[in-house]
């Protein structure tokens, strides 16, 4: 039963990733990256174990992640209460040994360090349970 | 400045505490021994070794009242020191322990005293007369992991532990004989061992851990750089979390009901501060430095640490490792491990308070005479 539960409620998550990647897909269209690499943190990571939700979030981040190409402004307009799980991605980001990736992933931990300081590193690097 | 005074004792210190009148000073230099120090004409002599345990001791304890040293270690052993004439009489107390015992404390009445300990069990101790001996209870089959903190409510009933499963638990640990029900107020029901509260915030090892003075707020420390502030024990509690952006704590210490000092790997002392609504937040550095941009100091942190390796490489305590220290200009210059209190007896708070930690030295601290901070103290 409990599996069960588990698997439907997979499914509610999935679609609503795939309503967040279009929503995200438009922002950026609109060129308003930051915008939509805010919609992506909002809620992150998704409250599941199901590796499917986290691979499919994941997809969704990584493109709002590789359009900022203004890391300071990002950061003008970024909320504190999101610099958490934002370095959760960006430690999964440098975790694909995917060069592009790792290039933007590691310009924007510097400035993330610089913002939020080790303990943020600390946090990710704990947290066992919320993981992305 | 804060620091009023800095002693080299050691190359590393566990844990130290202090007698009654502040004028001795007992610690544990990362061995199986216990060295108390006085102070004689301005300079520290070593007046006596206490020596029984067979390995480090993770663990001092001095009471006020009753002058009696209790010292815990990995040998899984606790000691009872007593003072006769001149000398340090100790009294075994079988913990009945299969891991090491990991930090001990004085009830307030100093009529027991807990143990935690690497076995998920807390040793609640208390002296039966009719035997002349030391009694250990234990609270079992509570805790998922070592028992990292334990600390006691002013009423002498409640005990608080932090655990390396994450979570923050109050027990009581009422003893027939040995306490009074009238003296326990609100409490008085409940029975040895009973679980009062379990706090599941940390999602990592939770270190350090103090009651405010009053009882009415418990504080402690997350490995991932948190600090929870806990209102209302009981069943149901309401909790802050604070999340810094330095490294994490690994002891607290309450000054007031409204100001708090968080030591641990950032080697400088933190204070949080409660505002009129009784929300926590970070302040500022006790010590003077970090003054630096942030890439700056990420910077030099980095090749200071390196400098201090090649330093160690030749020699402990070589020139490098001074230098680099003189630059950084801090008190302490690693990891700052237990924090204690210099109140005196009959003192309405204390502003005056001792750290000690893995560069062997113990630093006193004083708040008065810091003009941001009088409104706290």
């Amino acid at each position: 039963m409990a599996e069960f539960v588990e698997a439907d409620n997979a499914e509610a998550i999935i679609t609503r990733i795939e309503h967040k990647s279009r929503k995200i897909e438009s922002l950026l269209k609109q060129y308003k990256p930051v915008e939509a690499l805010k919609t992506a943190l909002e809620g992150a990571p998704p409250k599941t174990k199901d590796e499917r939700c986290k691979s499919a979030y994941w997809i969704v981040v990584h493109r709002a992640l590789m359009a900022i190409r203004d890391v300071d402004s990002l950061f003008l307009s970024l909320d504190p209460e999101y610099y958490d799980v934002l370095m959760k991605y960006l430690y999964k980001g440098l975790s694909t040994g995917d060069r592009p990736t790792c290039d933007q992933c590691l310009k924007i931990h510097e400035k993330l360090t610089e913002r939020a300081g080790l303990g943020c590193i600390l946090r990710t690097l704990a947290d066992t349970v919320n993981t992305v | 400045m804060a620091a009023l005074s800095v002693h080299q004792f050691a190359q590393c210190i566990t844990c130290h505490a202090w007698s009654p009148d502040h004028s001795m000073v007992a610690f544990c230099p990362n061995n199986n021994e216990v060295h108390i120090y006085k102070l004689l004409e301005e300079k520290w002599e070593k007046i006596h070794v206490l020596q029984k345990h067979d390995q480090i001791v993770s663990g001092i304890d001095w009471s006020i009242r009753s002058n009696k040293i209790v010292t815990v270690s990995h040998d899984r052993n606790s000691y009872v020191w007593s003072k006769e004439t001149t000398e340090w009489v100790p009294t075994l107390v079988i913990l009945r322990l299969n891991r090491a015992a990991l930090c001990v404390q004085w009830s307030p009445k100093e009529n027991k005293f807990a143990v935690g300990s690497g076995a998920k069990t807390v040793c609640i101790c208390y002296y039966e007369q009719e035997n002349n001996w030391w009694v250990s209870k234990l609270i079992r089959k509570r805790h998922d992991s070592s028992v990292t903190s334990v600390a006691w409510h002013p009423n002498n009933i409640f005990l608080a532990t932090t655990s390396t499963d994450g979570k923050c638990r109050v027990f009581s640990t009422f003893i027939k004989g040995v306490d009074t029900r009238d003296s326990t107020g609100s409490s008085s029901d409940s029975k040895f061992g009973e679980q009062i509260m379990q706090l599941d915030l940390s999602l990592s090892w939770a270190f350090g851990m103090k009651w405010s003075p009053s009882g009415n707020t418990l504080a402690y420390v997350g490995h991932n750089s948190m600090i929870y502030f806990v209102d209302d024990v009981g069943p149901s509690p309401s909790a802050q979390n604070v999340a810094f952006r330095d490294l994490p704590l690994r002891d607290v210490l309450f000054i007031s009901e409204r100001m708090l000092i968080g030591v641990g790997f950032d080697c400088n002392p933190m204070i949080f501060i409660a505002d009129e609504i009784g929300l926590w937040s970070f302040l500022r550095f006790l010590d003077e430095r970090k003054t630096a941009s942030a890439s700056a100091k990420y910077g030099s942190q980095f090749s200071e640490t390196f400098g201090k390796f090649y330093g160690q490489s030749k020699y402990g305590t070589s020139n490098d490792t001074l230098e680099s220290s003189r630059t950084r200009g801090g008190a302490h210059e690693n990891c700052i491990t237990s924090i204690v209190s210099l109140k005196k007896v009959g003192d309405a708070s204390a502003t005056s308070f001792s750290t000690s930690g893995l560069d062997g030295k113990i630093v006193i601290w004083d708040l008065q005479k810091q003009q941001d901070l009088e409104e706290f103290l």
